[in-house]
């Protein structure tokens, strides 16, 4: 099957900074594929040069089966793009927004008209309809954001960090309508730092550290990159006494502050834990799956990427 | 669709936002329409209240429609759409689009067009009614007013790529270099009551010849001939202006893009 992206072995800097180091990537047709890593690892630079925003300095990057210095205007159509920052008109309504954007991919009127009535009801946007954008929350203005990137009926669709400033509802809304685009085929390559946004929603996980991947493939491959393991969530006012037990059973940890997580064998149970970690004072102590989350933490290795798991490195005994 | 067609539509879209989006900022608009009658309303009195300055109210209505109002609402507004797309961010968004620069370019003038239009109906109605008169060939005052358009167009694209990165500096910019170039311009006193050295320096300055040659068709009837040497100068600015301003949104396109 032809690759709907295809990078090998790219390199980009901005001054003396190496962005991207040898990074390669290849997404087949149809899949939904998640770009992750800490901040500043090149995730926005990937994007912004399969838009034909910036170009490399070297490697290659093929789009759609074609060389990105031969992409014509009818492959460039097929590209829909949705950059970080809301990007809208704020005094016109959503359909006029719409509207604009379609007329620039040449749609006739009709067509137009029909694709923009069908977005403003599959975002649920028809209650809007006489809103100027300015007036639109933040939240209803990202959808807005993501259905401009969908007018001319992208069949590669690039998504950076699309729910990045929104609350939980219209995160929830915004994931829904990528899981529809998702089913009905569309090849799409998201940037993201909710590692539960790309379990949902991604087929195939790539990860990015420095520049260059580090890993990929689904999140059950990543998962299995930690067999048998299982996390221990212990809060405790001690945890000078829990690290300690825990590098004498030779189990893995990361903590901050009270909250310590320990890499234990499947095969223990709670109770053989608790006892495991004897005297120490352990205010709570639940014992769960491996997450994405701490895969990508081993595998990334940068805690301070994820500010809603972050916790000092992980200690080997 | 051919590539003609897809640069007539997508030149036609730009201009229809822009036009909307004018029509939404209802404040703008007015003040668009205020700023040239209340200008005339003024000099009407004025030189009405002197009877011996009274030839000179139809050479001021010509002066303020193209030295002022024309100036701050084409070159201005320009300056401000350049400024509006880089904050907004949209301008990034258009570049992922296969909308082609010189559709924008084009859209832009297009709107500008229509908005001095206007300028010029509103203009000319309280002149009338002050007493003012337009004695020239409609023709010609047209192709001048166009050329005019056209060079302050392409001076806003300039100055907007270049140098208003942000909507506030829109009015800083405009002020520290418009408000000497109509002084100079002769737009609101006449050049011969300015030091020979001020006259000489306001040679260099295009806006004294768009004044010169409108005033010259639209309050003294002079013909295409006696105007030659301001037309040429006009369009020979023009052209550098377009050419400037092209060349400055082609800069803005690589400068915005992300890094």
């Amino acid at each position: 099957m032809t690759a709907a992206i295809e990078l090998a072995d790219v390199h980009k800097s901005f001054g003396n900074h190496q962005v991207l180091n040898g990074f390669s990537l290849r997404i087949p047709q149809g899949e939904t594929w998640g770009l992750l890593g800490p901040n500043g690892c090149g995730k926005s630079t990937v994007l912004n040069m399969l838009c034909h925003l910036i170009s490399c300095d070297k490697g290659q990057i093929k789009l759609l089966g074609k060389p990105m210095t031969m992409l014509g205007v009818e492959t460039r159509s097929q590209i829909g793009f949705c950059p970080q920052r809301s990007a809208l008109y704020p005094d016109l309504m959503p359909a006029e927004n719409l509207l604009f954007f379609a007329r620039l991919y040449g749609l006739s009127e009709l067509q137009s008209q029909q694709r923009v009535a069908e977005l403003m009801h599959d975002f649920s946007l028809t209650d809007f309809s006489s809103t100027p954008v300015k007036h639109l929350s933040g939240g209803w203005q990202q959808r807005l954001h993501l259905a401009v990137a969908l007018v001319h009926r992208p069949t590669l669709l690039l998504l950076d960090e699309p729910t990045a400033a929104v609350d939980t509802e219209a995160r929830l809304a915004i994931w829904q309508l990528i899981e529809k685009l998702r089913d009905e085929g569309t090849t799409i390559l998201m940037t993201s730092h909710h590692l539960a946004e790309a379990e949902r929603l991604c087929h195939q996980v790539a990860l990015m550290r420095d520049g260059k991947l580090v890993a990929q493939g689904s999140v059950s491959d990543l998962l299995a990159r930690m067999p048998d393991q299982a996390v221990a969530k212990v809060q405790t006012e001690d945890v000078s006494s829990i690290t300690q037990r825990a590098n004498l059973m030779g189990w893995p940890w990361r903590h901050l502050g009270n909250d310590v997580k320990l890499f234990v064998p499947l095969s223990l149970s709670l109770r053989e834990i608790w006892d495991a970690l004897g005297e120490a004072k352990i205010t709570s102590i639940s014992l769960q799956p491996v997450t994405l989350d701490d895969a990508y933490l081993e595998l990334v290795g940068d805690a301070a990427s994820l500010p809603t798991l972050a916790s000092k490195p992980r200690h080997r005994p | 669709m051919s590539s003609d067609q897809l640069l007539l539509k997508q030149t036609w879209a730009v201009t229809r936002r822009l036009m909307l989006e004018q029509w939404r900022q209802k404040k703008g608009l007015v003040f668009w329409a205020v700023f040239p009658a209340t200008m005339m309303l003024l000099f009407g009195m004025v030189y009405a209240h002197n009877a011996s300055m009274r030839a000179g109210l139809d050479a001021a209505a010509a002066g303020i429609l193209v030295g002022a109002a024309l100036f701050f609402s084409c070159l201005g507004g320009t300056v401000a759409v350049i400024a509006a797309e880089r904050e907004r961010g949209t301008l990034l968004r258009l570049m992922v689009t296969p909308l082609r620069p010189s559709a924008y370019f084009l859209g832009v003038v297009i709107s500008q067009l229509l908005l001095a239009l206007v300028q010029v109906v509103v203009l000319y109605a309280i002149a009338w009614l002050v007493g003012a008169k337009y004695n020239g060939s409609v023709w010609l005052g047209s192709l001048i007013l166009l050329l005019s358009v056209f060079s302050y167009v392409g001076m806003g694209f300039f100055l907007g790529a270049r140098f208003a990165k942000r909507s506030e500096e829109v009015v800083v910019a405009l002020s520290a270099i418009g408000v000497p170039l109509l002084v100079l311009g002769g737009t609101f006193f006449p050049m011969e009551i300015m030091p020979q050295a001020m006259q000489n320096v306001a040679q260099l300055n295009p806006m004294l010849h768009m004044n010169q040659a409108f005033k010259g068709v639209a309050a003294y009837g002079k013909s295409f001939a006696d105007l030659r040497f301001e037309i040429i100068f006009l369009v020979l600015f023009c052209g550098l202006s377009l050419a400037l301003g092209v060349q400055s949104y082609r800069h803005l396109l690589g400068m915005d893009k992300p890094q």
